[in-house]
Parts: structure tokens; sequence; C-alpha cells
């Protein structure tokens, strides 16, 4: 359990995260999604006492995370791969850490037996690859079997059967009712991953809801059809309670009314039908509605580059 | 979450993995198994002390053929500088203390600042988020792996020079208290640049810049003020050089002071102690009140 009330972090002039208030809930998979540079890190780092809240406080299992007297068996993180000193095997640093819990050494070859590192755990992690790097960074989570996972972009840098595996992982580790907050850009990514989702945009929380919901509620249920009779149609539509835009090359689009009561409308007129097009908006779509004002590196055509409002403060990851 | 859940299940999954709590014993342990696994700082420890011996030895050989020339003999038994330093045999024992500075000093900062430009800080702080026990421990670790890694030279060179040095006449006398003083002193200077190190490591935490403080600190600073010194009478100058950090923690391992513009050995010591101590506690200040 993770608990935040008016999270605040500010890195000079600019807002990285503001007054950010949310549980996370135990038994479940909570989905942190946001764009790149929206207050994601930042806000892990604060719950793991690693950067100090301008305001605010967040608490884990109850107590600040530095208040345990056994830290890594409350919570344990994957906050950046590769957090560790490229001369160094995966073993040792991971019995550095185990040492400071007095956890045996024995649980450390099972970690390492478990994130498939035993090939290369004896080897210096300057050599390792960034998906090697992100197994030993989870394989650190793990040392002290938390109650609560934390992680940071899981699957950066995964083969795709190693994404299979974090998914498994996070799902039953969830399962055995533990907390597991895992953060993404990726929508699609958590949709398959979580139960619940929380979406930050520039450091404010945009949504805290069920996934489903946020796939029920965000996408728009949009028929499109095309007619060389759109106007006598679009009425009978309205008249019915649809909402009528008119789309791209002529088609209307339609939302409100569903694609077999679009068709008998247009039977029952009389009107000919040239398409008719049921289009489920993609969960992508909805995520980047929700998120679209919330973008802090947004791509800018020529003339708004112009006049851009210039970010170029980078306080996530790579700029420290 | 609609399942019903025996009181079993509401507190929590059972863990099968034994995790105790944090205490200095286990973050001092931590920190020694992180101290010992990489290559470079076990290199960096065995050429200080091959170093250190290989100087000593060098210096005695040079003494010893010094003695068996009569000119060369004469000519340093009538050099003033020579005569100032007071040469003894513990003076050719702890040649390399120079060197030592160098090699421990650079080493007890990059204990800290390669924590932070490979990002290990985070899984340290994350297994000990308290912090300080972190600092602590790494005190610990390098300031008693220095110590015993110069007192094992310093007792290696003792032994290997002792021939040239009975030739040379130059023996090291161990029931001359002020020859004794100099050879601890030798181990405790050491020990404390590293303390001062370390403390300069977690202040700046970064490598180059912390590397680049120490060198110039001990080593380019007092270059410039021994060259001022001499050049100008302005008292200021004779107090700034003699409590320069290298200039005042040295005097432990050198004879006791015949001028105004030196301290006494463990007056000099001190006053290196002295600047260890406020640099630690400025960087336990810092290292608990700064992200990581």
């Amino acid at each position: 359990m993770i608990e935040a009330h008016g999270l605040t972090k500010r890195y000079g002039s600019k807002l990285a995260v503001d007054d950010v208030t949310f549980t996370v809930q135990p038994g479940m998979v909570t989905g942190f999604l946001g764009p790149n540079g929206a207050g994601k890190s930042t806000t892990m780092r604060m719950i793991m006492g690693l950067d100090r809240p301008t305001a605010g406080s967040v608490t884990v299992n109850g107590q600040p995370y530095a208040r345990h007297t056994k830290p890594l068996a409350e919570v344990g993180a994957l906050l950046e791969a590769k957090a560790v000193h490229p001369g160094r095997t995966a073993h040792h640093h991971l019995l550095a850490l185990a040492a400071t819990h007095g956890i045996a050494p024995a649980r450390v070859d099972e970690v390492i037996e478990l994130t498939g590192l035993a090939a290369v755990a004896r080897k210096r992690v300057g050599g390792f690859s960034l998906g090697m790097g992100q197994r030993l960074g989870i394989a650190v989570a793990l040392l002290g079997d938390p109650r609560t996972l934390i992680l940071d972009e899981p699957v950066n840098g995964l083969d795709p059967e190693g994404v299979l595996w974090v998914r498994n992982l996070a799902r039953y580790v969830a399962g055995e009712g533990r907390t597991v907050f895992l953060s993404s850009h990726l929508m699609s990514e958590v949709a398959l991953t979580a139960d619940h989702v929380i979406v930050i945009g520039r450091g404010r929380i945009l949504a805290d809801m069920p996934v489903q919901q946020l796939v029920d509620g965000a996408s728009r249920r949009l028929v499109r059809v095309r007619s060389p009779q759109a106007a006598d149609l679009a009425d009978a539509l309205r008249r019915e309670g649809g909402d009528v835009a008119p789309g791209d090359d002529g088609a209307l689009e339609v939302t409100g009314v569903d694609a077999a009561r679009v068709g008998e409308l247009a039977a029952a007129g009389g009107v000919v039908l040239h398409e008719l097009t049921p289009v489920a908006s993609t969960l992508e779509e909805a995520y980047l509605e929700l998120t679209a004002d919330a973008v802090e590196y947004q791509t800018e055509g020529p003339a708004d580059a112009l006049t851009g409002t210039g970010h170029h403060d980078a306080p996530e990851g790579s700029a420290r | 979450m609609t399942a019903p859940t025996t009181t079993a299940e509401a507190a929590g999954p059972r863990s099968t993995v034994t995790v105790q709590r944090v205490t200095f014993a286990r973050v001092l342990r931590g920190e020694w198994i992180k101290f010992r696994t990489l290559r470079s700082t076990v290199w960096t420890v065995a050429i200080t002390a091959v170093v250190m011996v290989g100087l000593a030895l060098m210096m005695a050989a040079i003494m010893q053929v010094a003695a068996d020339t009569p000119e060369m003999s004469e000519g340093m038994s009538q050099d003033p500088g020579l005569q100032a330093i007071g040469l003894t045999g513990t003076t050719i024992v702890t040649f390399g203390y120079s060197f030592g500075a160098l090699a421990v000093g650079v080493l007890a900062s990059l204990i800290v600042t390669s924590e932070y430009s490979t990002g290990t800080v985070r899984s340290t702080f994350a297994a000990v988020p308290r912090r300080l026990p972190v600092l602590w421990a790494k005190l610990v670790v390098i300031v008693l792996t220095t110590a015993v890694v110069v007192a094992v030279a310093l007792a290696i060179a003792y032994v290997a020079t002792a021939p040239m040095l009975d030739t040379a006449g130059l023996s090291v006398d161990l029931s001359d208290g002020e020859q004794v003083r100099a050879l601890a002193g030798c181990v405790l200077y050491l020990a404390t640049v590293a303390a001062f190190a370390l403390a300069v490591g977690t202040l700046m935490r970064h490598s180059a810049g912390a590397i680049f403080t120490i060198v110039a600190l001990f080593f380019v600073v007092p270059l410039i003020f021994s060259i001022v010194v001499q050049a100008t009478d302005a008292a200021w100058t004779d107090w700034v050089n003699k409590l320069l950090p290298s200039v005042a923690g040295e005097r432990i391992i050198s004879r006791g002071a015949e001028t105004d513009a030196l301290l006494d050995p463990w007056v000099g010591y001190a006053v290196l102690v002295g600047y260890t101590v406020v640099l630690l506690v400025a960087a336990a200040i810092t290292l608990r009140r700064r992200d990581a």
C-alpha cells in the first residue's frame, strides 16, 4: 500500500510533480501511466525517499520509507536499469545489498535464478545489455521478498519473452496480495498488465480508475458512414439523438448511435449507404486524448517551434 | 477483491525469505563487500603498498651508496637542506607517504563519487534509506583498510631496508619515541587523508571535481606556498602555509619543529583532524538533505 498526499516536487522553476494525491492498493497491479517527463520517475523516487518532496508526504505500508527497519522487505524497486558499478559483478552487487539486511547468499542465488541471470551473474555488469541490466534491477527489487514492488518502466529494453515474463511476474506478485506499482509511457503495456491505472501528465493526476473504466469511458464508440444522401441521413440520426460530424472525404462520423441502428434508420428512410463502419477508438487514442494537453515534449510544427514555449529542462532520468 | 479473505491473507503475503533489520554492522558488511569486489580498488590498494615499499628501498639504496662514497657522504653531512629535514631511518622508511596520500585520497573520494556516477547510490540508499550509516560504514572501511595497508607496507619497508640503513648508519631506532611517533604518524596521517578525501567526495559527488580538489589542496597549493613563503616576509603567508592540511598533517611524520614556520607534530596532526571532522559533519548534513 502506497499513500501519497499532496506530493509536490519542484526543481528550480519547474514543477515536476504538482500536488499529487493517490493510493496504490495491495492485491492488484497499478499502472502509472504518463508521457515522458510527466513526473513518474520523480514520484517513484520520492516514494523511495531518494528525492525529498518540496511539499506533501508519501508513506509505504503506513510509514515513510526511511522509517522502516527492514526497507528491502517493504519495498523492492527498479528505478533505473544498471544502477550498478560497471566493474562489479551482478552477484557481488546483490551480495552487498543483501548483506545490509542479513539476507542469506542463498537468496541472492535464488533471485539470480529467478531473473534468468545465472549465466552472467559472475560477469562484470559493464558488459551487460540493457535487457540484462533490467533483469538485474528486477533481481535487486525482489531480493527482500518485498510487500510492495515498484517498477519504473520495467519492460524497457527487454525482448518479447522478457516483456511477457515481467507481465506475468507483476500479476503473480499482485496475486499473492502484494502491492505492485508499475510505470510505463505505453498505454498498451499498462492495459495488458494492470488492473488499475493512475494517469499523470505534467505532474498532475489526470485519471485514477480501473483500467477497464478508462478504456470504456474515454473511448468513443464511433460509426463512420458514407452516403450520397448524407444530409437526409444526418437529420435522421440527429432526431435519434446521435451526434454527427463531417469526417474526411465526405463521410459522417456518428457517435451516440450504434452501427446497427444507423443501418436500420437508413433502411427506414430509404437512404443508400456506401459505407457503414463501426470504429472502436483504441486504448492508445483514449490515452492520447487524456494526455493531449499534458505532453511535455510535444512535437512542434515549424510555426510553433518559433514561438515555442521551449521545454529545455529535463529532470527525468538522463539529465542527472 | 471480491473473493473472501481469511485473516491470514489480510495480513499480507507470508514470506519465506529471512530478512533482518538494517544495523550498522550489516551496512558495514555491505560496504566491505562493495569495496573488495572492485578490481580497481584492490589494485589501487596493492599498488600503493608496493610503491611505498619500493620508494623506501630506493632511498635506502641511495643512502647506502652515499655512505660508501666519501665525497657524497661528506656533501650530505654538510648540506643544510638535508640537515634541516633531520634525516633518520624513519624518513627513509616513510619516504613514500606522499605518493600514498595521493593514492589513498583518490581512492577514498572515488568510493563515494563512483556511486553517484554509476547510479549505484540509488540502490544503496534504497537499502539503507537513512543514509548516514552508509557514510560511516564507508569511513570505517577506507580508514581501516588504509591503516592496515600502510602499517603492513611500513613493516615490510622497515625489514627490507634495515640491512642497507645499517650500512649507511641510519638504522631505525624503535627505542626513540620520536621515530616511533613518525612511523605511527605515517599510518595516522594517511588514514586521516582517506577520511578527509571521503568527506570531500561526499560533498562534491563528482569524481573529477573531488580528485581535483584533493590534488590541489594536498599537492599543488603547498607547492605554491613553499615558494611564496620563501619569497615574502608577510607573516600571514607563514600562517596559511603551516595551516594547510598537508603541511600541518605531515608534521606527525617529521621531526619536532625547530622553527616557527611549522607546527609541532601533534598540533599539526590535530589541525588536519579538525578539518576532517568539520568536512565529515558537512558531508553528513548534505548527504541527508540532498536528492540522490
